[in-house]
């Protein structure tokens, strides 16, 4: 029943709707983005018009990977870390975490009902965010295979050339991988929401730390440091679309990715099972 | 003994601090069965932070809180299948309707099939907060005392043994205050419900609690009947043309002198007019006025709070201004 109540209230909140609607943005931006480098920067060498079957380099499928890319890096864990706040934070700051912990359910399960909604919120988000990033680059781009080239986005260090069927699979297998590694930073927002008894000090706690730790992981004077932050294994999902499947080195980063979740999935209910509700 | 012959809330010497500031010293207080407890004292004085403490929210540092004989915050959820709290101020789901509160807050738990709350007892709830025409608004359009109701309402599915309520009468019109008086005589009387509750209206405190304590700085300072709070204010004003004369010969023959206001003192306890007259005669004066004094609830609650007061800072418990 607990789990119905946060779906409701999930529903009510109108985050899902809003959720959409700046993915949405997002990815129309993300278009602009595109069409204005193809126009000015490469001097006609990329194509940016629609073709059912788009020969050049830059097709529908390059820009759903470069889009979703740059929104699994920027965009979804900033939702992350807001349905984190909203879950916990939020619910003490208005008193209305003592709704739930006056009734007869235990701590445990308010906490992890509320983790189990963030992440199914959160693994629809990137389920629609894919679907938005291919339905407007295939319908507005183009169709084709799927050709990467070592550039500075660090996607591949050779070419890679995936014909469109099995791009479109490897884009299937990216949505529960891209999820997965998602909860992390999900619950590392869990874990400051339940330090802080208001929900912008905790989104913005989270937010920060994220963007903090992804920038260290990437600065090569921090290198030592890499095995030790989950930002450096949390794009291990690009893997799915190199020609051969590392499968072991990604079994590797996604268990890592796993460990931290569990870390701080442990940590926070610790904190939520012993504080107090003032 | 039984677990059905356990007193609904039985807290002893709960001390709690938060930091460095020690917010309850040696509580203790019991609300036996069916029986109303009232729970007054000034802003600050702790009520909140003791329901908190019965409801488990907040662990004390020292002390126990039984509900029904079992801890609140190792035992909750036993602990919350018969107790349910209405906490101030009214927290609520913004974006639930009314009905949509009852129902799903009613069937939190592990509840079987036939404990589950209907639309009927959902109906029944809202109707006794006066609330049912508004059954499928959404909270976030309700007035500060429709909230209040609410959460007393949320709090009656499904119907607990023990009620704890922090303020229940804040933010409600005169009417809906006669209203809830009646609401909770009913609970008591026909449901035999327990409740302990904690206000700053007196009358009400006066009108519906069977017992009350009252709090200050963290400290019971009165614990019983209101009538008893009321007896023990109970004293004799007397008039006089020399009131620092007259004081000085009553407590020569060790009367208590409560207050002094004006040409006024109230003295504690029973003093015949014969007497005063011949105590204040003898030294020379004029008693013009002997009158005993049985204060309202509200004049005995002062005056025990600021007994209390003087005697934390050492004073005689004369005080020389009027209130």
């Amino acid at each position: 029943m607990i789990a119905r109540l946060e779906l409701l209230r999930l529903w009510r909140s109108r985050r899902p709707v809003l959720a959409a609607g700046a993915l949405a943005f997002f990815v129309g931006l993300m278009l602009l983005g595109f069409y204005t480098y193809a126009q000015t920067e490469t001097s006609g060498a990329a194509e940016f018009e629609y073709t059912v079957e788009n020969p050049s380099y830059f097709n529908g499928l390059t820009f759903a990977l470069y889009a979703f890319y740059f929104g699994f890096l920027l965009v979804l864990p900033i939702f992350g870390a807001t349905e984190g706040g909203a879950q916990i934070a939020s619910d003490t700051a208005r008193g209305t975490m003592n709704l739930y912990l006056t009734r007869p359910v235990t701590r445990a399960r308010v906490f992890f009902t509320k983790v189990a909604v963030a992440a199914g919120f959160m693994t629809l988000l990137v389920g629609l965010f894919l679907s938005f990033a291919l339905l407007i680059g295939l319908l507005l781009i183009g169709w084709g295979d799927l050709d990467l080239y070592p550039g500075v986005l660090q996607m591949t260090d050779r070419h890679q050339h995936l014909d469109q069927t099995e791009a479109l699979w490897r884009f299937a297998f990216a949505w529960p991988a891209a999820s997965l590694a998602l909860l992390a930073p999900l619950t590392l927002s869990f874990l400051v929401s339940t330090w802080t008894r208001n929900a912008v000090n905790a989104v913005g706690a989270a937010v920060a730390l994220y963007l903090i730790l992804y920038v260290i992981a990437e600065i090569h004077l921090f290198e030592d440091l890499r095995p030790w932050l989950f930002t450096s294994y949390m794009s291990y999902w690009r893997a799915l679309f190199q020609e051969e499947i590392d499968v072991a080195a990604m079994l590797r980063d996604a268990a890592s990715v796993t460990g931290f979740t569990v870390l701080f999935l442990a940590l926070a209910f610790r904190r939520f099972r012993r504080r107090e509700e003032r | 003994m039984t677990a059905s012959s356990f007193p609904p809330v039985q807290i002893s010497g709960i001390t709690h601090r938060f930091g460095g500031r020690r917010a309850l010293t040696e509580v203790d207080l019991e609300v036996t069965a069916g029986r109303i407890v009232g729970l007054v004292g000034p802003n600050g004085s702790g009520k909140t932070t003791l329901l908190k403490v019965t409801a488990g929210l907040l662990q004390p540092w020292s002390g126990s809180v039984r509900l029904f004989g079992s801890d609140p915050q190792r035992d909750r959820v036993a602990v919350m299948e018969r107790a349910r709290f209405a906490l101030a101020p009214p927290p609520l789901f913004e974006a639930l309707t009314a009905r949509e509160h009852l129902h799903h807050l009613g069937n939190l738990g592990n509840l079987g099939r036939a404990a589950r709350v209907g639309r009927r007892e959902v109906e029944r709830a809202l109707d006794t907060v006066e609330l049912l025409h508004r059954a499928d608004d959404r909270v976030g359009t309700f007035s500060f005392g429709m909230r209040q109701r609410l959460t007393l309402a949320q709090a009656l599915v499904p119907m607990p043994d023990l009620l704890v309520l922090d303020e229940p009468t804040d933010g409600l019109d005169p009417l809906a205050i006669l209203e809830l008086r009646a609401v909770l005589k009913g609970l008591r009387d026909e449901h035999g419900v327990s409740i302990l509750l904690s206000s700053h209206l007196l009358i009400e405190i006066d009108e519906l609690v069977d017992r009350m304590a009252v709090l200050a700085e963290g400290r019971v300072i009165f614990e019983g009947a209101p009538m008893e709070l009321r007896a023990e204010g109970r004293g004799v004003e007397v008039r006089v043309d020399d009131v620092e004369r007259a004081r000085r010969i009553f407590e020569a023959h060790g009367i208590v002198v409560r207050t002094v206001v004006d040409d006024a003192l109230m003295l504690e306890g029973e003093l015949d007019l014969e007497g005063a007259r011949t105590l204040l005669r003898n030294a020379g004066l004029d008693l013009r006025a002997f009158h005993t004094v049985q204060p309202s609830l509200e004049r005995a609650l002062i005056d025990r709070l600021r007994r209390h007061r003087a005697e934390d800072a050492g004073d005689d418990g004369v005080v020389g201004a009027a209130p």
